[in-house]
């Protein structure tokens, strides 16, 4: 049996973990920048007794690695009652990892702003609510895009660092199949190849968007 | 309806922190007038005119628009009360602003920047709305340009735009903190005609502007303003006929070459 | 959690620390010949340049240190841990080094450079004394972050055997059963690291005259 013919056969477990991958990409690209949010949001328009504490959790997360972090939430967590299969555990430390960066990202767009934006709203006479929904959030958006398409394939890279703790996602499916046929080469060659495409591709439909977007830009 | 007051302020004072910015501030703007706010840079004038958007909350005295107190009131003992949102936000609904940055929404093309407010606060349907921004947009000459984002405008195109949107909400009293003063010479004219004609209908305005042509040829009032207080004030032409006052004489020096020496000269 | 585990610790965040020093500074060298290239005339060259920075920026590090590990034994040449580590450090750091520097040089103000050529600077002089040092400046901060990117990611040589920080905690952990104290030491070990590293680079910055952040 050729190394090939293994790799056929154990296409259905290696697409399975791409699916798994994708989907804890996704789903960590979606929570992260929400939570992020939230924080930055805190940090800005909250009571002020909540910013140390919000600059803590940043300044940790941003400053560990993400390996680190991940082996304090699974092994760690079961002392403290917090028992998690490794495919949760995953998705929340991806989550609270990416809401790090994201919020910093994301505060970082709300204060950009320009202040005479929302004082011309004010002026033709938007409510709070209208001015966050119509003026804050769309600007900030646009503001933080390129960064955050940055983190979205940060993220992609970070969830390989998921199958140290055994989650059956693509690099997990891919090494597993390699070491059992000893053609750990041609897999992990295949997983780069998987892995590049996945980056190249966010990076070129992100380059995409923002030229799409540069209209809405005044230099 | 000419000629009334519009606006009153009265022993107006804002500082910040130690910095006092404006120090009892009395002024009257009247109905139909152009009254142009002059003074060297620091001396409060973009202050003053964000008060009177309450874009800045003063901290003593009192100012009222038609009549009605802005967003503090003397309470019947006196004290200083401050007034419900809702209530300063029905006030200022009667003031229209233009910046000198423009401030046009970049993700809003020209119409929707001068829709937004008729859709959101006088949730018009979208087709009226639409049919007014264009009527607005047309005034100030500019309806061809309805579909272009800010970035694809002039400076001038800008301005005008921001001049649109601050009138599409229909407010009797205007405010402009020095709307030519980010723009290339060759682009001043094209806003300063529209406010010119703005002028001309009888619109009230009170301008903060550098543009001394502007303020002796528009302008029936001309108001002075000197290290945060009012050093100075008149009718256009006695103001500048015979500008006494030494500030005021030293301040207009640095514009002879901006073609004030014509005004100086009668 | 006693004294001899910090100690062991430590002992890890030196090896981390090593590990980081020697791949951010091969990598650097390697950066500037990548990002030289990416700005030839020669399109061969920076066609190479593109592919070389988009793979090794677009293939996540651990997978990247597997690839090593396996790889180069099966063409002849028997690894070690480390050095399979510090080449794939080294390699991936290279490639946003690269890149950041592009992004200075793209950058400078194009007047910086006429003024020089006017004062009449050859093209070399204009790279050494003008366009270099300005891209540095530019590019620091960008630099200095890289740095502690780098630095956190080698937490991921624990995979290839090395007794990095990382590698030391789980080794505790595992004959301790205490892996929320030596995770969270593991932690702020690395914090300990990251705030030398920004420290190193404020000041660097400071004696290049750069505005404070
Ligand atoms: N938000 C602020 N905080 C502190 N000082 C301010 C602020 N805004 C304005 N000032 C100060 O108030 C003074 C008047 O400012 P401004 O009204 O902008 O003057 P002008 O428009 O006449 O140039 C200046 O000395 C300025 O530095
Ligand atoms: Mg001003």
């Amino acid at each position: 049996m050729t190394d090939f013919d293994a790799l056929w056969e154990a296409l259905p477990e290696i697409v399975d973990g791409l699916g798994l991958t994708i989907f804890m990409w996704l789903a960590g690209s979606l929570l992260s920048p929400v939570l992020g949010l939230g924080v930055a949001w805190a940090r800005r328009f909250g009571p002020g007794w909540v910013d140390r504490p919000l600059w803590a959790y940043v300044e940790v997360i941003r400053g560990t690695p993400f390996l680190v972090q991940m082996f304090l939430l699974y092994y760690g967590g079961p002392f403290i009652g917090l028992d998690l299969d490794p495919t949760t555990a995953g998705l929340l430390g991806l989550t609270v990892y990416g809401a790090a960066y994201f919020s910093e990202i994301l505060r970082g767009g709300l204060i950009a702003v320009p202040k005479g934006h929302v004082e011309a709203a004010l002026c033709v006479g938007l409510d709070r609510g209208q001015i966050i929904r119509r003026i804050l959030l769309p600007e900030m958006t646009l503001l933080v895009l390129p960064a955050s398409v940055n983190m979205f394939v940060v993220l992609l890279k970070e969830t390989a660092v998921l199958s140290i703790i055994t989650v059956p996602e693509l690099t997990m499916a891919v090494t597993g199949f390699g070491s059992a046929n000893f053609a750990f080469t041609q897999s992990a060659l295949v997983l780069a190849i998987c892995y590049w495409s996945l980056t190249e591709i966010t990076g070129r439909v992100g380059r995409g968007l923002e030229r799409r977007l540069d209209r809405f830009r005044i230099a | 309806m000419s000629g009334e007051i519009a606006i009153t302020m009265r022993n107006l004072g804002k500082r910040y922190g130690a910095h006092e910015v404006l120090r009892g501030i009395d002024l009257d703007v009247r109905h139909g007038e152009v009254t142009c706010l002059i003074g060297p840079s620091g001396s409060g004038k973009s202050t003053l005119l964000r008060c009177v958007a309450f874009l800045e909350e003063h901290d003593s005295g009192i100012i009222r628009i038609g009549g009605a107190a802005l967003g503090f009131d003397e309470g019947a003992d006196g004290a200083r009360v401050r007034l419900p949102v809702g209530e300063i936000a029905r006030v200022r609904r009667n003031i229209g602003m233009v910046f000198q940055q423009f401030n046009l929404w970049p993700h809003m093309t020209a119409l929707g920047n001068v829709a937004e407010g008729l859709r959101q606060v006088l949730r018009l349907p979208k087709r009226e709305a639409r049919e007014r921004a264009m009527a607005h947009l047309g005034r100030v000459g500019l309806a061809e340009k309805a579909d272009a984002y800010p970035s694809q405008l002039s400076g001038g195109q800008q301005q005008r735009v921001a001049i649109a949107r601050a009138l599409a909400m229909d407010p009797k009293i205007m405010l402009f903190d020095e709307p030519t003063s980010s723009l290339d010479p060759e682009l001043t004219g094209e806003v300063l005609t529209v406010m010119r004609d703005l002028a001309a209908e009888g619109m009230t305005m009170l301008v903060v502007t550098h543009e001394i042509g502007f303020a002796a040829h528009v302008a029936q009032h001309v108001v002075f303003l000197d290290q945060a207080r009012i050093a100075l004030e008149g009718r256009a032409g006695e103001v500048f006929r015979k500008p006494w006052h030494p500030r005021l004489s030293q301040f207009l020096e640095t514009y002879l070459d901006r073609g004030a020496s014509v005004l100086l000269g009668g | 959690m006693t004294w001899i585990h910090v100690y062991l610790l430590a002992m890890g965040a030196l090896v981390t620390a090593g590990l980081s020093v020697v791949s951010i500074t091969v990598g650097l060298g390697i950066g500037i010949l990548v990002c030289a290239a990416s700005l030839a005339k020669a399109a061969p060259l920076r066609w190479v340049a593109r592919v070389y920075v988009s793979f090794f920026r677009g293939v996540p590090l651990l997978v990247l240190l597997l690839l090593i590990y396996h790889l180069l034994p099966q063409i002849g040449i028997d690894v070690p841990g480390v050095v399979a580590a510090l080449v794939g450090l080294t390699l991936c750091t290279s490639a946003y080094q690269a890149e950041t520097l592009r992004g200075g040089f793209v950058n400078i103000a194009p007047g910086l450079v006429e003024a020089g050529r006017m004062v009449g600077l050859s093209g070399a002089q204009l790279l050494v004394r003008i366009r270099a040092p300005i891209a540095l400046r530019l590019t620091l901060p960008a630099l200095v972050n890289e740095a502690i990117m780098i630095l956190k990611a080698s937490s991921l040589v624990s995979v290839v055997g090395v007794g990095d920080i990382t590698r030391t905690a789980q080794n505790l952990s595992s004959s301790t059963y205490r892996p929320i104290e030596m995770f969270a030491c593991a932690g702020v070990f690395y914090l300990v690291l990251n705030f030398v590293v920004a420290r190193g680079g404020n000041g660097l910055g400071r004696l290049l005259g750069l505005p404070r952040a």
